[in-house]
Order: structure tokens, then C-alpha cells, then sequence
């Protein structure tokens, strides 16, 4: 007995304490506590027992979630034949459940409530997406409800049952039951009381209840990482469950009685960065239409407050709206300008229109410090080519029309991010300075929806080779101008190298260019570079990062720089190829290993941020796509080939644009599951170009594909 | 295993904390494992290839040495060993199995001696009998599991113990892989990770040491798609059909099916005595069971509700009253949750002169139907 009490057993100790203690004092002179804590579990159980009912259904399908082929995504899981689980939630016959147990879309369910032979027949009322929860209907009256255990009150430590009827077919006979403690509180975003006790289909929509027989919450499978009714089913029975807590469901019960389904209360925002934890809350984004967008909340306000708690950064925001519902109303403090402004009574909407890239028609002139941005192409028919902007004329100002004046337009990274806070159909104000004779000339025009089409040619030169003049340097941000909508190193700046070129005429370090293969060799990693030997640092080049296909290793390099040679040389870019540590092919974990060598090749090159695309073939294309969801501070396209996106996309976002180039061969036996990741791209309003390669299984780019994604690959900075 | 530690830990503050809170508690567990430990042995035998351990738990039922565990192919061998608890390592020799149960009978053998020869063995023993006598525990009742689990333990190694509480007495709905589990008897569902490879044939014991059942081998259940974590309890009983051969009034053969109750009580019984014969029984193969005359709908999706199209004039089903539109729900209270399932019951549980009582919703309400099978008709020809 020498082992130390854990912290988190403290209150724990303290029910035992009780449960010992409370026998008569002196009565028994061997309290046995084995006998006590078990007769405690058992009246829990039989407290609550009498309001968890038994659900049956008929019909539906043999397995939930989408079948995948072997080795590409989740596994369907098999829906088990049968009953499962729910709690009386009032006393005419209301039931909840897990949506789980629903997932496989039975046509009838049948409940049989304990005390009654019986079986009824139940009809789903509404669900509540946010938490997973069906609500059931049956004929009943005068049912048992059982008593919520205060949230306020919930203490880490304590005992948990969990409760379920899948077990035993008898209603009678006591739930069947795991044991354990509540793990944490304010999980999955604020919305569950996780257990240790066992939680899988055998109990959910079943009940996690306290040693006293009072209802903690109902029993659902749940995930941070994902969403839908299976997420974290995976890990039934792993000592990881959760719970939905009662007393938030009677709260919202009267809404799902109405037949209203719940969904999560958005706001409509993205940060700005991607360092949720230090940074603090500023709107990066606002979601078209959204909650954000009609209370009036801008691009650049930093949230202070919501509802009066305490904002430091975008997690906790995230944790303070992750429980709240469509139609909430929540308040805001917002700080613009230094000032506070109260924002009260914004109505959280269910769905947010996704945003849509604006588009006004050229390819900017590159690596030119401005002012104003010279324009290197029109495209055909686009707003700017209907205004009469020719290529060679150097746009000076820009604005939507509503403003007073149009806004100087200071470089190119300023240009696109004044675009970002544009919506398609917006009338703009431009002014040009002509080519010819200087002559300066104010048009109008209005931006469109970023089309999928590809420029024809792509005239060259595409920079004015300045990328190192009259930027900003490193830690000397500009005082005065409008705001970079970059963050640092997110412009056309040029990383220090060895962090002392200050001045690149003093100091010329020898540049490496061809092939080379690199070692990492504090991590223990390998890849390779290609630079094309006219290198110029004043030129900023674009990044392709080239996932190899499984089982490549990586010996593929030598071959992928001598099909990118020509063109990384007439169109400034660098191509990279790390390799995956796994010989099965890439996995999900390795990006930050990966992102360790790109950013090392970023700090050594003048990178052109706009251009810095994820490129790969098989499950290195699915790696790009995965890559390019979870590093988009770094990423601004995706090109793939015979790859599925293993995971739901993310939104489109203002800040943070990526376009995609998705191909597979028409003899690709997953060109149905590639059609699908582009039509998912297509929902989220992505900017995707896709090609079906003909007479092609899994090979690389033919020729005419090759063309097209060399277009795309020189028109990722369109304006 | 992190239920395991969680359980351990628990274990270990209910220990801790007993003692300060009244000084004289007993720690029930701690001197329960103490006890069990010396009953119980560790298998070694055949297997130890691709996946299929060769090790596993078993659980002395007299002094000389007799030995309960699970009919696994471990047994499959002619040098079986167990370790027992003092570390002594001993041959043993299968006496009987029951595929029905899942279960087999060994014994220790002497060096020099014959198996059914007086040993001079003096081991520890669950008194099986006994145990058999006592009522089922039920969910919540603490229970302590005792195997060798991953082969953890060799030799004079204890065996490793594993706290949780019965998580529901029930009938067994298990399949192992694609093949079902014999054995839908009553069963232990345990809240603990118990079933793993090489705790077959271990012990549940409930909080006084007294022997619950036997740790039966890995399974999912087929009821939600878990795997499962259970015991055969020692009151386990199983209904065999066979088929027997009998004279009728003319003294002609007849081929009847005759239904066999067998126990784990009797086995074990008969099987120390070595009097225990397997009873052989063919397959019985079913005759497409009874006739209802029921016509389904066409059975196009995976799990197609048994609702009814048409009932065929003079049938059972249009006697019993059944009408198109009608859904099949349960039959003799067992949920039907598609046409195939409903078939499948018919098929393997029914016969002309068979009488079921069918729930099928009508409307918004369960109607009660009760029905006789008839004869299958002739197929035309």
C-alpha cells in the first residue's frame, strides 16, 4: 500500500471515505468496502434503470459510413443486429438517443420501455447534429425522468456508470453496466463529460450516471478530430467516452419537441494566422452572408469578449461557441481601432455561404516593389479586359465603388488582398496608368467568381527582377502605407539568410543550383532540391512540393527535376522532394517532418509565396491534399493526380486561398472516388481544375495535361 | 489495457484509502487473489504460428490435478504442459472436450504413473460442485478474473488479476469470424478487457474468491459489433440437438430428433470419472423449415423490412389473419430486422406443425399474431 494516491483520485477517495464512514459507527467492527461500493453501484443503477429503454429497429443498411477502398480512409462499420439504447426524457414519451444508433437509416424502431410488455412504435422527431442525439417519439404517459446531475456540481474523480440495454433483451433485469470515474468535463468543444467506464454500441444513447443514481449525460460515441455519427467509434471500449450532458439536453429539448433539427451556431469568422493558442483573436476572415458579416464585424477586429467571458485567443473562442446552436444569440466586445465596440444580439445562422474567390483578370508583373502593380497579362473577356486594361499598364489604385475613392495600390501582395475582401459582382473603381505616354485613365468594372479556366500562353518575362529592392526588410516593419494583409513572411520578402543578409550587395553567399540531395540530420530525414542554374535571388521562385508515390522512396528526384527543368528555369521555380519515413507510403503525421524541410529550402531561396503548391501522384497526392488542408499558412495550391482526398475538405477561406489541379486516368479504377474529392472541392467553392487523362491508369501528366498544369502552376498570383 | 491501469489504480485508492478510514477493514480483493492464485495453472500446448497462441489459463478442480479449461486447438498435442503456481512445470493429458460449451477437462499426469492412477498430488481446487450450486452473480457485482493473459506470466509468476464488475448475465450472441459461437447460453459480460489471447480458460471469480465461470476465447458479439469480454458461467447448461435412430410401432427405423440438455456440471462429473462420451451429433440439416405462405416484398436492399405483399390464399399466414401491408417484426419475441433474417429464423428453427407468435406493426400499433406452420408444398414440377 505504498503506491501514491494519484491527484485526480482525491474526490473519489472522498466517496469512498463516505461510503465507509457511513456505515453505523461501531456496528461492524470489518466494514467490508468491496460490499459497500458494490451494493452503491447497484442502486445507482437500479435508480436510473427504470428511464433507459430498449430500441429496435428493422431494416436500413448492413454498415455505416462509406466504403472506402482497402487502405484509403475509415473502414464502414458494420451496424450490429442488435438492440440499443435511449433515455426517457419525458414523461409523455419523449426518448433520446445516440444518432448513432439511427446511422444506418432503419425504417421502423420499436421501443419497449421497462415495466411494460409491450413493445411501441417510435418515430424520430428531430436531431441534434451538434452533439449526435436523435430524439424519439412514442405513446406514454406518466413515464419516469430521470434526475440531471447538476453540470456545476461535476467534479473530476467522481464514479460513472455507464448504463446500456443491448446486452440483456430483458428491459427487467438491471442495464448492463461498466464502471468507472468522469474523466474531464468541457470536452469536444464544451459539449461532454468524458468517462473512463466503457463506452461503445452496446451503450450508447444509454447513461453515464453518478454513484447516487443521478443521470450525468447520454452515452455517445465522439471525437475532436471529426464530425458525424460514427466519429469515435472507433475507439469503443478504449477508456476514452463521452457523454452528452442531461441538463443541456432538457435545455434544448423544447426546440427538438418542435421537429427542429439542431445545428452548430456559426459565426462566420477565421482567424487571422494560424497560431490559435498565443495570438490573439483578430478576424482574419468573415464568411460571406454570415452572422459576422450582418452584424457588421470586420476584417482586422479583435475579439474581446463573447456573451462577457474572456477572449485571449482563438481557442478558447472556439471553446466558448463550439456548444451553441443556430439562433443563438451571443454578445460581443470587438476592439477596432483601439476603441471597444459592443456588438449585442448576433443571431448565430446554421450554414454559412461559402466564400467565393473575387477575380478582376490579370497576371501581375512579379518581384516589382511597386508602387502600384503592372499588370503581365489580361485574360480574355474578364472584368479587366472588358474595362480596357492592357498588359504593360500599371494599376495605381483600386477599390469597390461604394468607397469614396479607390485605395492606393501599394504592391502585388496588397492588390490580392484587397481582392480577398471582395464578393464576386462587386462594382470596382481602377486606376490605371497607361503603357503608352503615362496617361493616367479611372474605369470601372465589376469583379467575378474565379473561373476554372486556364490563360492559353504565358507571356513571358513574368518578373521584373526586384524582388530584393524596396521591400520592407525583416524586423523593420513598415510604419507607415496600408498593412501588409500578409503576416510576416508571407510577402515577397526573402528570409535572412543565416540570418545576417541584411544588405545583398555586402554579402553574396555562393548560391547552390541543380540537383542536390539534402540531410537533415538532427531529425535523421533525406530529400532532395532542384534549382534551376539561372537562379537569381531577385527573382522570386515558386515551391513545388513533390510528394512521391508509394514505395517511390523518393529515388524518384532525379527524374521529377529533369521534367521540371525547362520549365522551372523560364518560370522561376524550385521543386522539393521529401521523403516519407514509411515504406507503405505517406502518413498523416508525417507533415510536420515534412514541413521542417520545406521551410528550410523557404528560408534558403527567394520564395514566392504565392505560388508555393503541393504536388503528388497516388498516396503522395492524397499526402498534398492533406498537406496542403493542414499547412495553408504555407500552401496556395494542390495539384494531385489518382489521389482521393482522404479526409472532408475544408472551407474556402479569404486569408488563406488554395486552388486545386486534380487529375486521374480514365483506366484509374478510382476515378469515381477522384470525381467525387473534385465535386467536394467544387461545394467548398474551391477554385479546382480538373483533367480526366485518357488511355492512362496511374501514370504521370501526358503531355497536353503537362501544358495545362504548367498554366495553372504560372497563374496561381491571378489577380 | 488503459481500463486495466485505470482499474489497477482504482484497486489501489480503495486499499489505500480503506485502511486510514476504519482501521480494522478487511482489503476482500488482496486476500481473494491471494487464494485464487494457487488454483490456478498456466497451458502450454500446441500452436505458437501465425497468430494462433500456444497458451493459455486453466483452472484445478480437484487435488489430483484435474484441470478446467477451454476446448481450444491448444490442446491439439500430445505434450501438454502446465505450470502451476509454485512454479513446478507438469504434463498433462486432455480427458474430455464439449464443443457445446466450448470446454475441456484435463489432467496433471504423474511421471511413471497412469492417468487415472491415485497421484499423490495435494493442489488447491475450486470445489466445482459447489459453486455450481449458487445463484448467478448479477450486473454489479464486483469480480476479479484470474489468467495468463499475453503470457505474462511463467512458472511461479502469479497470474494476472483484473478487477471490474459483471456487466450483464445474458444470453451469449457471439461469432467468431464468420463461423457462430455454439455456445447462447447464459453468460458473464465482464466489465474488464478479459478476453485476450491466452486467458481462455482463466477464472471469474466474484469479490469472495468463489468461482463464477470460465474465461472463454476472443469473440465479437454479433448483437452491436464489439468485441466482447465474457465468461461461460459454471451453471452453464446446453440444449443439443441430435439425431437418433428409433423403432417405430412396426419396427421399422425411424430418424428422430431428440433434444439433449447438457450441463458443465455433468461434464465435469462425468469427464473426472472419465466416463464422459461426446455425443455425436450430425448436422442437422433443416427442410426449409415450416410454411407459412407469406409474400414478402421484393428483397432488393441490404436489410429489407419483412413487410408483407401478398399472403397466398388458405395459407397459415392468411388463416392467422396476416395482410399485406402488415411488417413482420418479431417472431417469439426475437426482432426481425430484415426478410433474409426472418427466412433464416424459419429455416433453422421451424417445421410444419411449428407454432409462432409473430408481432407485426399494423398502422401506428404492434399487432399479436399467433400462427402454425404448415407443410411445404410441392414443388411444381
Amino acid at each position: 500500500m505504498t503506491l501514491p494516491l494519484p491527484k485526480s483520485a482525491r474526490p473519489w477517495l472522498a466517496v469512498a471515505a463516505v461510503l465507509v464512514l457511513g456505515a453505523p459507527a461501531g456496528a461492524q467492527p470489518k466494514p467490508d468496502l468491496n460490499e459497500a461500493t458494490e451494493k452503491a453501484m447497484k442502486a445507482a443503477s437500479a435508480k436510473a434503470a427504470p428511464t433507459i429503454v430498449k430500441i429496435e429497429t428493422a431494416g436500413g443498411a448492413e454498415t455505416i459510413g462509406k466504403k472506402a477502398p482497402p487502405g484509403k480512409g475509415p473502414p464502414a462499420i458494420r451496424k450490429g443486429t442488435g438492440p440499443t439504447t435511449g433515455l426517457i426524457v419525458s414523461e409523455d414519451g419523449y426518448i433520446i438517443s445516440s444518432a448513432f444508433n439511427f446511422a444506418n437509416k432503419p425504417t421502423e424502431i420499436f421501443i419497449t420501455i421497462p415495466g411494460q410488455t409491450q413493445r411501441l412504435v417510435a418515430k424520430i422527431v428531430a436531431t441534434d447534429h451538434t452533439r449526435m442525439l436523435t430524439l424519439l417519439k412514442v405513446e406514454g404517459k406518466g413515464l419516469p425522468v430521470p434526475e440531471a446531475f447538476p453540470k456545476k456540481d461535476i467534479e473530476i474523480g467522481q464514479w460513472g456508470l455507464t448504463l446500456g440495454r443491448t446486452l440483456d433483451n430483458n428491459v427487467d433485469h438491471p442495464p448492463s453496466m461498466s464502471v468507472g470515474i468522469v474523466s474531464a468535463t468541457n470536452r469536444i468543444w464544451g459539449k461532454a463529460i468524458q468517462t473512463d467506464a466503457k463506452t461503445s454500441p452496446v451503450n450508447y444513447g444509454g447513461a453515464l450516471v453518478s454513484i447516487d443514481g443521478r443521470v450525468f449525460g447520454v452515452i455517445v460515441p465522439a471525437s475532436n478530430r471529426a464530425e458525424g455519427e460514427t466519429a469515435g467509434v472507433d475507439v469503443y471500449d478504449g477508456g476514452i467516452g463521452f457523454a452528452v450532458p442531461l441538463e443541456d439536453i432538457f435545455r434544448v429539448l423544447p426546440r427538438l419537441k418542435e421537429g427542429k433539427d439542431l445545428k452548430r451556431g456559426l459565426l462566420g469568422i477565421n482567424p487571422q494566422g494560424n497560431d490559435v493558442y498565443n495570438a490573439a483573436p483578430i478576424i482574419g476572415a468573415i464568411q460571406p452572408d454570415s452572422a459576422a458579416a450582418r452584424a457588421g464585424l470586420a476584417v482586422g477586429d479583435k475579439i474581446v469578449e463573447i456573451n462577457g467571458i474572456a477572449i485571449p485567443n482563438y481557442s478558447v473562442l472556439q471553446h466558448v461557441m463550439g456548444p451553441m446552436y443556430e439562433s443563438d444569440e451571443v454578445n460581443l466586445k470587438v476592439s477596432r481601432g483601439g476603441k471597444d465596440l459592443e456588438v449585442k444580439g448576433v443571431k448565430l445562422l446554421g450554414t454559412t455561404t461559402m466564400y467565393v474567390n473575387a477575380f478582376f483578370g490579370i497576371l501581375p508583373m512579379r518581384d516589382d516593389p511597386g508602387p502600384g502593380v503592372e499588370v503581365r497579362y489580361v485574360y480574355p473577356k474578364s472584368p479587366a479586359d472588358v474595362a480596357g486594361i492592357k498588359a504593360g499598364d500599371r494599376i495605381m489604385k483600386f477599390g469597390p465603388s461604394a468607397l469614396p475613392a479607390p485605395q492606393p495600390v501599394p504592391n502585388r501582395a496588397a492588390f490580392i488582398g484587397m481582392l480577398q475582401r471582395l464578393t464576386p459582382n462587386t462594382e470596382v473603381k481602377v486606376e490605371v496608368k497607361r503603357k503608352e505616354g503615362d496617361k493616367v485613365e479611372t474605369l470601372t468594372s465589376k469583379v467575378i467568381a474565379a473561373p476554372d479556366e486556364l490563360p492559353e500562353k504565358l507571356p513571358l518575362p513574368s518578373t521584373a527582377g526586384k524582388a530584393l529592392e524596396g521591400q520592407p526588410k525583416p524586423k523593420d516593419p513598415n510604419p507607415k502605407g496600408p498593412k501588409d494583409p500578409f503576416p510576416p513572411g508571407f510577402s515577397d520578402v526573402r528570409a535572412p539568410l543565416n540570418g545576417a543578409a541584411q544588405d545583398e550587395k555586402k554579402d553574396k553567399p555562393k548560391i547552390e543550383t541543380g540537383f542536390m540531395t539534402r540531410n537533415n540530420q538532427a531529425l535523421g530525414r533525406e530529400y532532395w532540391v532542384f534549382v534551376p542554374d539561372n537562379y537569381d535571388p531577385n527573382v522570386s521562385h515558386g515551391l513545388i512540393v513533390w510528394f512521391h508515390p508509394a514505395k517511390e522512396g523518393g529515388k524518384d528526384g532525379e527524374k521529377m527535376a529533369k521534367t521540371f527543368r525547362e520549365f522551372a528555369e523560364d518560370h522561376h521555380f524550385i521543386v522539393v522532394g521529401p521523403k516519407s519515413g514509411n515504406a507503405d507510403g505517406w502518413v498523416a503525421s508525417e507533415t510536420e517532418l515534412v514541413m521542417q524541410d520545406v521551410k528550410s529550402v523557404m528560408g534558403q531561396y527567394t520564395i514566392d509565396r504565392t505560388r508555393v503548391v503541393a504536388h503528388g501522384m497516388g498516396n503522395g497526392g492524397q499526402m498534398a491534399f492533406y498537406v496542403g488542408f493542414n499547412a495553408r499558412d504555407v500552401f496556395r495550391g494542390v495539384a494531385t493526380i489518382g489521389a482521393t482526398l482522404g479526409t472532408a475538405p475544408k472551407d474556402n477561406v479569404a486569408n488563406l486561398p488554395l486552388s486545386f489541379f486534380v487529375s486521374g486516368g480514365d483506366k484509374d479504377p478510382l476515378l469515381k472516388e477522384i470525381v467525387e474529392s473534385k465535386d467536394l472541392l467544387k461545394e467548398k467553392r474551391f477554385p479546382v481544375t480538373f483533367r480526366e487523362m485518357k488511355e492512362s491508369g496511374k501514370e504521370y501528366f501526358d503531355l497536353k495535361t503537362f501544358t495545362d498544369f504548367l498554366a495553372w502552376l504560372d497563374s496561381l498570383d491571378r489577380i | 489495457m488503459f481500463t486495466r491501469h485505470t482499474l489497477a489504480a482504482l484497486a489501489a485508492v480503495v486499499a489505500a484509502c480503506a485502511t486510514p478510514a476504519a482501521a480494522p477493514a478487511a482489503d476482500g480483493f488482496a486476500d481473494t487473489v491471494k487464494t485464487a492464485n494457487r488454483k490456478m495453472v498456466k497451458v502450454f500446448g500446441a500452436g505458437g504460428f501465425s497468430r494462433l497462441n500456444n497458451y493459455g489459463t486453466g483452472i484445478l478442480i480437484s487435488k489430483d490435478g484435474h484441470i478446467l479449461t477451454v476446448a481450444s486447438q491448444i490442446l491439439d498435442t500430445a505434450d501438454l504442459v502446465v505450470h502451476t503456481y509454485d512454479g513446478q512445470r507438469l504434463k498433462a493429458q486432455v480427458l474430455a472436450t464439449e464443443q457445446e460449451m466450448d470446454i475441456a477437462l484435463i489432467k496433471i499426469r504423474k511421471d511413471g504413473k497412469k492417468i487415472d492412477e491415485e497421484n499423490g498430488y495435494d493442489f488447491d481446487f475450486f470445489d466445482f460442485a459447489e459453486s455450481a450450486k449458487r445463484a448467478p452473480a448479477q450486473a454489479g457485482d464486483w469480480v476479479l478474473a484470474l489468467s495468463n493473459t499475453f503470457e505474462i506470466a511463467l512458472r511461479d509468476e502469479p497470474l494476472s488479476v483484473q478487477r471490474g464488475v459483471v456487466s450483464a448475465y445474458t444470453k451469449m450472441a457471439g461469432r467468431r469470424g464468420v463461423f457462430e459461437f455454439p455456445y447462447t447460453g447464459e453468460v458473464y459480460i465482464v466489465d474488464a478487457i478479459t478476453n485476450n489471447p491466452g486467458a481462455a480458460g482463466g477464472a471469474l471469480l466474484n469479490r469472495k474468491g468463489e468461482l463464477l465461470g470460465i474465461i472463454g476465447r476472443e469473440l465479437k458479439n454479433a448483437q452491436s459489433e464489439t468485441w466482447i469480454n465474457y465468461a461461460i458461467p459454471v451453471t452453464a447448461k446446453a440444449e443439443v440437438k441430435e439425431l437418433v435412430t428409433v423403432k417405430d410401432k412396426d419396427g421399422k427405423d425411424v430418424t428422430q430428433e431428440k433434444v439433449t440438455t447438457v450441463t458443465m456440471t455433468d461434464f465435469v462429473n462425468l469427464a473426472t470419472q472419465g466416463k464422459y462420451k461426446n455425443i455425436i451429433r450430425p448436422k442437422i440439416v433443416g427442410e426449409g423449415g415450416g410454411y407459412h405462405g407469406i409474400i414478402f416484398v421484393p428483397n432488393v436492399l441490404e436489410r429489407t423490412p419483412a413487410y408483407i405483399e401478398d399472403v397466398v390464399p388458405g395459407s397459415p399466414a392468411e388463416k392467422a389473419g396476416l395482410r399485406p401491408d402488415d411488417l413482420v417484426s418479431f417472431v417469439d419475441g426475437e426482432p426481425i430486422i430484415s426478410i433474409k433474417a426472418f427466412n433464416e429464423f424459419v429455416r433453422k428453427n421451424t417445421r410444419a406443425g411449428t407454432k409462432l407468435r409473430l408481432e407485426v406493426r399494423r398502422g401506428e400499433a404492434l399487432q399479436t399474431v399467433e400462427i402454425e406452420l404448415g407443410a411445404q408444398p410441392a414443388k411444381p414440377k
